[in-house]
């Protein structure tokens, strides 16, 4: 009787599967370097200081309205809420002097300097606009451009610290959750396509990092040969695929598998509504599963925009801007545990 | 890169080795480098043998330590002559282990390497993209101030003249540049 009644509702939502939201958010990032100055791993602390000043005087003259401070200007909790919110990586928060970020006021363009790069110039953008992404950092690399004289050659193009940047300099990346896939078995069939493709697929945090909650950051592996222009609808059209094999499995899995998908969903409810003590990345997968459920609207009260909401703020750094004190890791896991049961504690399972 | 030698360990400096009476310059593992090291001080002409004294053969142990000594010198000599830019001072090994580079003039400085290594990377070796033109105005001029400086030095001084002419009509502002006002 049960599963006759799941059956009957989840069929329905097979046929009005969104793929909005599989696709997270995206980012087109520009590595620039200044001709003349040593690339940030080899320079010495005055040299880094230099090259702060003349981004900064640039940024000054091009980006009034741009925030423009130097790393060890922020709190050590500030810095790991820039870190979360994937405005700065963990590599610019070790450099000392010379490390600098510099933002918008409405979050669509980052500059980090002296990290990898002299300057690494990031667009952001919602859901798969790539475009959008690479305008807006474009505009401002091409605004900045007049008042820095860049390290470029017209055979190899940007020169970057490290080779594998070299070019074009440009990164375009989208973030996508897989959850789908994963629980059909057919995440590393489609990541071996992708590495196929040439394109690089990693973690929710950047290089090197596990795809923690299956949500994956995909991003083109050449930057020089072709134009931007090229790279950003390649890596574009190949993460709309991505979307749809990733919504074609949703599919599958609520017409073949309703009763894994349903205690999926509520196994996961069930530990967020309940948990003493959460990891972040325990806390993780449960709200991936929440924002599959949620995407597929099987949850009463959680909508997938609250879910990537509470996936930013249970993080350390932002859960302990909000609680206002400097917790230790275990604190952080209680702290977070009942956070998150607060959140779900009238969300219910509609099946 | 591979060893130009054996072809199969890592080269990690570079040795200047005779081939038919031509110098080359090869990039080598370190084994294949004190290989070389030993094979050429054993084709340097000997001295006349000596009578062998009757306590030479208990000495023979001190012999292998001041040989190792002299090969470990030998070893430091060859990697002197490793690849360094001349811009910012970082040697090819450094570059190697660190996977980073020191400065945009590296580029330059280990060309052939990174040629081979961009190559594999990006499957090209030419940009497509964006031209800034401040920077390829300036990449145009570097361009220029080297020929004009390669020319005086050969004493092509009716070429050093056109370069020279050349550098300032770079250096006029846009609206002056060109023969007609």
């Amino acid at each position: 009787m049960i599963l006759n009644l799941e059956a009957g509702m989840l069929s329905k939502r097979a046929r009005d599967v969104p793929a909005d939201g599989i696709a997270m958010s995206c980012r087109v990032r520009l590595a620039r370097n200044l001709a003349g100055e040593r690339f940030p791993d080899w320079a010495t602390e005055r040299d880094r200081e230099r090259v702060y000043v003349k981004v900064r005087d640039a940024l000054h003259a091009e980006a009034p309205d741009f925030l423009v401070e130097p790393v060890a200007a922020y709190e050590e909790q500030e810095r790991e809420v820039l870190c979360e919110a994937h405005l700065i990586s963990k590599d610019l928060l070790e450099r000392a002097a010379g490390g600098g970020v510099a933002y918008a006021a409405d979050g669509s363009v980052c500059v980090m300097i002296n990290e990898e790069d002299h300057m690494r110039i990031q667009g952001f953008a919602n859901g798969l606009d790539m475009q959008a992404a690479w305008q807006a950092a474009d505009a401002l690399d091409t605004r900045l451009e007049g008042h820095l004289d860049y390290a470029w050659t017209p055979r190899l193009g940007y020169l970057t610290a490290c080779p594998s940047n070299v070019g074009t300099g440009l990164r375009a990346s989208a973030m996508v959750h897989l959850l789908g896939l994963r629980l059909q078995g057919e995440t590393e069939a489609v990541v071996r396509g992708l590495e196929r493709m040439r394109l690089l697929v990693r973690g929710i945090g950047g290089e090197g990092s596990e795809a923690a909650g299956q949500i994956y950051q995909i991003s083109n592996m050449d930057s020089l040969g072709l134009d931007e222009q090229a790279i950003v609808q390649r890596v574009s059209r190949i993460c709309a695929e991505v979307v749809r094999q990733e919504r074609n499995a949703r599919i599958r899995l609520i017409q073949e598998s309703p009763l894994v998908l349903v205690d999926c969903l509520a196994r996961s409810l069930s530990v967020l509504q309940n948990a003493r003590l959460l990891a972040t990345s325990e806390a993780l997968e449960f709200l991936s599963a929440m924002r599959l459920g949620a995407s597929l609207g099987l949850f009463t009260r959680m909508k997938v925009p609250e879910v990537d909401k509470l996936i930013l703020t249970m993080q350390p750094g932002h859960l302990q801007k909000v609680s206002g004190m400097t917790l230790n890791p275990e604190e952080r896991d209680e702290m977070r545990a009942e956070y998150l049961s607060r959140k779900m504690t009238n969300v219910k399972l509609k099946c | 890169m591979k060893c130009e030698l054996c072809h199969k360990a890592e080269a990690e400096t570079v040795i200047r080795k005779k081939d038919a009476g031509e110098e080359q310059e090869l990039y080598v593992c370190r084994a294949c480098a004190h290989e070389t090291a030993r094979g050429e001080a054993a084709a340097a002409p000997k001295p006349a043998a000596a009578p062998v004294p009757s306590d030479a053969l208990s000495a023979l142990p001190l012999m292998g330590m001041i040989l190792d000594a002299a090969f470990e010198i030998v070893g430091r000599a060859v990697n002197l002559s490793e690849l360094t830019c001349p811009a910012c001072g970082i040697t090819r090994s450094e570059y190697r282990k660190s996977s980073r580079l020191g400065c945009p003039a590296c580029y330059e400085a280990f060309a052939k390497e990174l040629d081979t290594a961009v190559l594999e990377m990006h499957r090209s070796l030419q940009h497509v993209g964006k031209t800034p033109e401040k920077a390829r105005a300036m990449w145009q001029r570097q361009q220029l101030e080297n020929a004009l400086s390669d020319a005086v030095k050969g004493q092509r001084y009716e070429e050093a003249i056109a370069l020279r002419d050349q550098i300032r009509r770079l250096s006029q502002p846009e609206g002056q540049q060109g023969g007609l006002a």
